[in-house]
């Protein structure tokens, strides 16, 4: 079964782990500009950190733009083949969401592969703001997240063991609803 | 001496009153010796001092302006996004230095190379922008008056992206505050020693880096390996996670409870009303996000959001410790949005939050003792805890608008305008105190008196091992400390990372010496590492000392030695001139400086 990268922005520190592991990974160098994942920052408006990769697009655009036919989907992965490559970057603009890199000292776009299937990014992202996780489990972050800030949970307290708990809950059926 | 690689070996040199940069070779001699950070800016400092015949006024466009990150800047082990901002300190007059954490460092090394060196005047307000190796400087007056946050947005519009970095001074460094900072990534600091005033004095905007060359390593899978186990003990440390939640808020309760607090211009040591400023009420309701600073996994940083209430909309990176004690109990505020609000005004303004909460707080306890008057205060009475007022004042300040106009030059000049309040003001050499109460400790006192930019406490941290384990201490333990802290704190400096992993997590400073050898090739072992930032630390002294410092300046602030801790565990301790004395000249036999206090051979510390 094909597994995704998940991003949880919410998590992400800006510590761009994620861009060193990648550089080394990839290209055996020290260099956060020599990797497929980007940490952006936006401050003060809006407060965001969000890394960017691939997300291995079931219809890419990456290589709708390809001339050469160099980007190819493949069990579940958009995968570059260098050979074909013309190195045009036609790719890194088409890509709507900039997950897509070049580098001057890099022949080919920089493009996530997710390391063969156990990507570096997510093992040794600090926050857990990276996820390797199967296509259909896509947007559970969000979904329990939007459960526990439902505005109209109810809440009772009780007594258990002699500590003070809560309980919260959403009631069906009344009136505000 | 071997170095293999680590380094592009050149330093960028900007005559900004020539309009010319140039690229200087740095020699093997001088990178193995100075290592990188404080050390290079130590050695260059020192030199231009004495090309100026020791004579420089801070202000000055001969002073020179180095801004360099270290051999580890950006590279894959924990926490490596520090630079080193150096130059002749227009708060105190003698060395400063400041450390700036984000990715600024990182951006600069990319570009090629390992250290910036920025001297004379540009004739109008102007950014220095180094793109990859190219250089220009160019002419931007409409920055003037921005705020930092303005400022950054404004040059990344110009110049068409986001993609890069940008140090940037506000108004206060443009209209020379002493204690001026300098600002990148939207709200990191350079805070302390006035370096944004230093900017300001050149007509220098911003420092704007784009980068992207690989940071040289000899060793890069060795180094992989090494970090992965320092990554690894880290997020295995019991506190890891609780660093990541809170950050440097956590020192709040701490301090507070072990009685080192500022409290009402250090007047007490605990706040009654700690549990509102404190980091549970941080995360309660404020806090928004996490800030890290480049391959840092501790995350200390907050950023923290007002949601309700008259400061509604407050956006703060922070505050960190320092800011929110100084900001907060030292000047009785016990409301988190107003400390969040004051912390971004001083961001905003490109303002040192520990410089200005000591001033201010001086200020009200001038008034509450009737030292300064209504009149003194432009008709706007001040009070403990009155935020309003506090943030009216830390704005006249950043303008230099009436009272603001003399506390804008520091506390010595403020006791030069009203001499009564020497017992009032906290400084050593000038430098206004950090938020650590030295009374409680007189490692911390000494750490103080002896630091070498005033009395900050990045050179020497003392106080929570002494008030732990420290009741019995002989005066020669309290020495040894202060001398280790001084000498390796200052090495985390000159490789360029933080020392948070080290004092916090305990991660050992072995780690670092193995990071060293395996990105240089440079077969140096700690202690090898400990004598050349020991050397750098003598070199220090040998500028100060030839500025005019010695024994009678490595003194404390009146109230540590006669006014006792009102309050708390620490109640009723003050500094003995006695014991503190003796520490001193201990201190100084152990350094092997003179009973003066001065080195034996200062241009010893500065060859080659």
């Amino acid at each position: 079964m094909p597994k995704k990268i998940a991003v949880i922005p919410e998590l992400c520190s800006g510590c761009r782990i994620c861009e060193l592991v990648c550089s080394m990974e990839h290209f055996g160098v020290n260099n956060p500009k020599k990797s497929a994942i980007r940490v952006v920052v936006t401050y003060p408006q809006p407060v965001a950190r969000m890394p960017i990769v691939c997300s291995q697009c079931g219809f890419p655009a990456c290589a709708e733009a390809c001339p050469v036919d160099a980007l190819k989907q493949r069990d579940g992965l958009v995968v570059l083949d260098e050979g074909e490559c013309i190195s045009c970057m036609k790719c890194v603009e088409a890509c709507p969401f900039g997950a897509i890199y070049a580098h001057a000292e890099v022949d080919h776009p920089i493009k996530c592969d997710l390391c063969g299937g156990s990507p570096q990014c997510v093992a040794h992202c600090p926050k857990a703001a990276l996820r390797l996780i199967p296509e259909q489990a896509l947007g559970e972050a969000k979904r329990i997240s939007n459960v526990l800030s439902y505005a109209h949970m109810k809440e009772i307290v009780f007594i258990e063991e002699g500590k003070e708990k809560t309980i919260q809950y959403a009631e069906i059926g009344k009136e505000e609803l | 001496m071997s170095i293999r690689s680590g380094y592009h070996e050149k330093l960028l040199h900007v005559d900004l009153t020539e309009g010319r940069s140039e690229e200087r070779r740095l020699s093997e001699a001088f990178l193995d010796r100075f290592i990188g950070g404080r050390g290079f800016g130590a050695k260059l400092v020192w030199d231009n001092l004495a090309a100026h015949d020791y004579k420089i006024d801070p202000m000055g466009a001969e002073n020179l302006l180095v801004i360099a990150p270290g051999p580890l800047t950006g590279l894959y082990l924990p926490s490596s996004g520090k630079c080193s901002l150096i130059t002749l300190s227009p708060a105190t007059g003698i060395y400063g230095d400041s450390s700036i954490g984000g990715s600024f460092g990182v951006e600069l090394r990319q570009t090629g190379f390992d250290a910036l060196a920025v001297a004379g005047r540009a004739p109008e307000l102007s950014f220095l922008f180094i793109d990859d190796g190219e250089v220009t400087i160019q002419a931007m007056p409409e920055l003037k008056g921005k705020s930092c946050l303005e400022t950054e947005g404004l040059i990344k519009e110009r110049l068409g992206t986001h993609e890069l970095n940008v140090a940037s001074i506000g108004p206060a460094g443009e209209n020379g505050i002493r204690f001026a900072c300098v600002n990148a990534d939207w709200s990191r600091n350079a805070g302390r020693t006035g370096m944004g005033a230093v900017m300001g004095s050149k007509n220098l905007k911003a420092v704007v880096v784009r980068g992207s060359r690989d940071l040289p390593v000899q060793d890069i899978s060795g180094l992989r390996r090494e970090s992965e186990k320092a990554y690894a003990y880290m997020s295995g440390h019991k506190y890891f996670k609780m660093w990541q939640r809170e950050g440097l808020m956590n020192v709040m309760e701490y301090a507070n409870a072990h009685g080192f607090l500022p409290t009402h211009n250090f007047k007490d040591a605990t706040f009654t009303r700690i549990k509102n400023i404190n980091g549970d009420t941080m995360l309660a309701s404020y806090k928004i996000s996490d800030s890290a600073c480049f391959s840092c996994s501790m995350c200390c940083g907050n950023v923290c959001l007002v949601k309700q209430g008259k400061y509604m909309g407050t956006v703060t990176e922070g505050p960190e410790y320092e800011s929110c004690a100084m900001l907060g109990s030292n000047l009785g505020v016990d409301d988190f949005a107003a400390v969040l609000a004051a912390n971004r005004l001083c961001d905003e303004l490109g303002m040192d939050t520990i410089s200005t909460g000591n001033l201010v707080g001086a200020v009200i306890e001038g008034y509450e003792k009737g030292i300064l008057s209504l009149d003194d205060l432009d008709g706007d009475p001040l009070t403990w805890g009155d935020d309003e007022a506090i943030l009216r004042l830390i704005h006249k300040i950043g303008r230099r608008e009436g009272i603001g106009d003399a506390l804008a030059d520091g506390s010595a000049a403020l006791v030069r305008r009203w001499p009564d309040m020497d017992p009032v003001v906290l400084q050593v050499k000038g430098l206004e105190q950090s938020a650590y109460d030295s009374r409680a400790a007189s490692s911390m006192a000494l750490a103080y008196a002896t630091s070498d930019i005033g009395a900050h406490h990045t050179r020497a941290w003392t106080i929570a091992k002494e008030l732990e384990e420290g009741q019995d201490w002989s005066d020669e333990q309290k020495v040894d400390l202060v001398i280790y802290h001084q000498t390796l704190r200052p090495l985390f400096d000159m490789l360029g990372v933080c020392r948070l992993p080290w004092i916090e997590l305990g991660l050992n400073e072995r780690h670092y010496a193995n990071f060293y050898q395996l990105v240089t090739g440079n077969e140096l072992t700690l202690p090898d590492l400990l004598e050349r930032s020991n050397e750098v630390y003598n070199l220090t002294r040998a500028v100060n000392a030839r500025l005019g410092m010695s024994r009678k300046d490595d003194i404390l602030p009146y109230k540590v030695y006669a006014c006792p801790v009102q309050t708390g565990p620490t109640a009723g301790r003050i500094i003995d001139r006695e014991e503190f004395s003796r520490l001193l000249s201990l201190y100084y036999r152990k350094r092997g400086w003179n009973e003066d206090g001065l080195p034996q051979s200062p241009e010893e510390s500065a060859a080659p």
